[in-house]
C-alpha cells in the first residue's frame, strides 16, 4: 500500500453505506411528512394565472420574463458548463482544494452565478402573482 | 457476482485525507441513492399507472384513495426526486470549487454534466404523469421556455406531436421518464464511477 493510501474495503466503502442507509432512513421518514400535491384534473381550457413551469426551470422562465433574448444567456451559460475544464486557468492540481488561489476568479463567477439562478427561483416562486406582475409573498 | 461489479467501479485504494467528509460532503453518492430510490418507488407506481390523457389523472387516484401505502408511495417518489435534483446541483457546485473538472478529469466533468440536464429532463417529463392542471400548466410552460431556445421549436415537436396532455406526448414523456432517461442515467453513472477509478494515480483525488 503506498503512503497515504487505505484500502477501499473497509475505509471507502463503510462510509458509503452508513451514508446510503441515513439518507434512505431520512427520505422514508420525510415522505411520511411531505404528501405529494394533488390538484384538479388537467383541463386546456381552464388557464390558471400565473402559469409558472417546474421549480427547477422557474430561474429561466423568470429571466425570460424580462427579454426573451436572455433565452441565449442560458444556452451560453449551457456551454460554458460543458466546457469548464478547457475555459479553466492554470496547470493541473496537485490534488483537488476547496478555494484554490488560481482559480479564485473562477470559483466566485461560479458562486455568483448559483446565487442569481437562486435568487431568480427565489421571486418566481414566491414574489410573482396574476400576470406575471410583482406581488408580496405572504 | 454484482458485490464483486461493484467493488470493480471503485478504486482498491484511496488517499486516506481525501476520506474526510468536508472534501466530497458525499453529495455524489447521496444523488445515487436518491436515483435507486427513484427506481425502486417509481418501478412500484408502474403497476398502477395508465399512460393515457383520459386514464391517467383516475389512475393517480385510485392509487391514493384504494391502494394501500400508494399515496406514501408517490410521496416518496416526488421527495426522492425534488431531492436528487437539489444533490445533484450541489455536488456540481461542489466539483467547481474544488477544481476537481480539471483536466485530466474532464471526461468525467462532461459525463456528468451530460448527467445534470439528464437529470433535469428526468423530472420535467415526470412532471406532465399525474395530468393535474399542476403537471399540464408546468409543462406547457417548459416547453414555451424551449420552444424560444434555438432548435427549440424542432426539439418540441419532437417531444409533443400533437399538444401537452395529448395521447402522442404523454406517451413520449411517459416512454423517456420511465425507461429512456432512468435507462441512460444509470449507465452513465456506472461510467462516471468508473473514471474515478481509471483516473486513480494522475491525481491524488478520491
Amino acid at each position: 500500500m503506498k503512503r497515504g493510501y487505505v484500502k477501499s474495503s473497509p475505509h471507502f466503502f463503510r462510509p458509503v453505506k452508513v451514508a446510503f442507509a441515513l439518507a434512505v432512513l431520512l427520505l422514508l421518514a420525510l415522505a411520511f411528512l411531505v404528501p405529494a400535491p394533488l390538484q384538479e384534473q388537467a383541463n386546456l381550457a381552464r388557464v390558471p394565472n400565473p402559469v409558472k413551469s417546474a421549480w427547477f426551470l422557474l430561474w429561466i422562465q423568470e429571466l425570460v420574463s424580462y427579454s426573451k433574448y436572455l433565452i441565449y444567456l442560458v444556452v451560453l451559460l449551457a456551454a460554458s458548463f460543458v466546457a469548464l475544464p478547457w475555459l479553466a486557468p492554470g496547470t493541473p492540481p496537485e490534488g483537488a482544494t476547496w478555494f484554490a488561489k488560481k482559480r479564485r476568479a473562477l470559483d466566485l463567477l461560479a458562486l455568483a452565478v448559483f446565487a442569481a439562478v437562486l435568487a431568480l427561483t427565489a421571486v418566481a416562486m414566491y414574489f410573482r402573482g396574476a400576470n406575471w406582475q410583482f406581488v408580496a409573498p405572504f | 457476482m454484482i458485490k464483486e461489479f461493484l467493488k470493480h467501479l471503485f478504486p482498491r485504494a484511496v488517499l486516506e485525507r481525501n476520506l474526510t467528509l468536508s472534501y466530497t460532503f458525499c453529495l455524489g453518492g447521496l444523488a445515487f441513492t436518491c436515483l435507486i430510490l427513484l427506481v425502486g418507488s417509481g418501478g412500484l407506481l408502474l403497476f398502477y399507472y395508465q399512460p393515457t390523457p383520459p386514464a391517467a389523472y383516475p389512475s393517480i387516484l385510485l392509487l391514493e384513495s384504494s391502494v394501500w401505502g400508494g399515496r406514501y408511495l408517490r410521496s416518496l417518489h416526488r421527495l426522492a426526486s425534488h431531492t436528487f435534483l437539489v444533490l445533484i446541483m450541489m455536488h456540481t457546485l461542489r466539483v467547481v470549487l474544488t477544481g476537481a473538472y480539471e483536466k485530466p478529469r474532464q471526461m468525467n466533468w462532461v459525463i456528468g454534466c451530460a448527467l445534470f440536464f439528464l437529470a433535469v429532463f428526468e423530472g420535467y417529463t415526470g412532471y406532465l404523469l399525474p395530468m393535474d392542471q399542476l403537471a399540464l400548466w408546468a409543462t406547457q410552460t417548459g416547453m414555451e421556455l424551449l420552444h424560444i431556445m434555438p432548435l427549440g421549436g424542432a426539439l418540441r415537436s419532437v417531444l409533443v406531436p400533437d399538444g401537452v396532455g395529448e395521447a402522442m406526448s404523454l406517451l413520449r414523456f411517459y416512454v423517456l421518464h420511465i425507461l429512456m432517461i432512468p435507462g441512460a442515467l444509470l449507465l452513465l453513472s456506472a461510467l462516471h464511477f468508473y473514471r474515478i477509478r481509471k483516473n486513480k494515480g494522475v491525481l491524488p483525488y478520491l
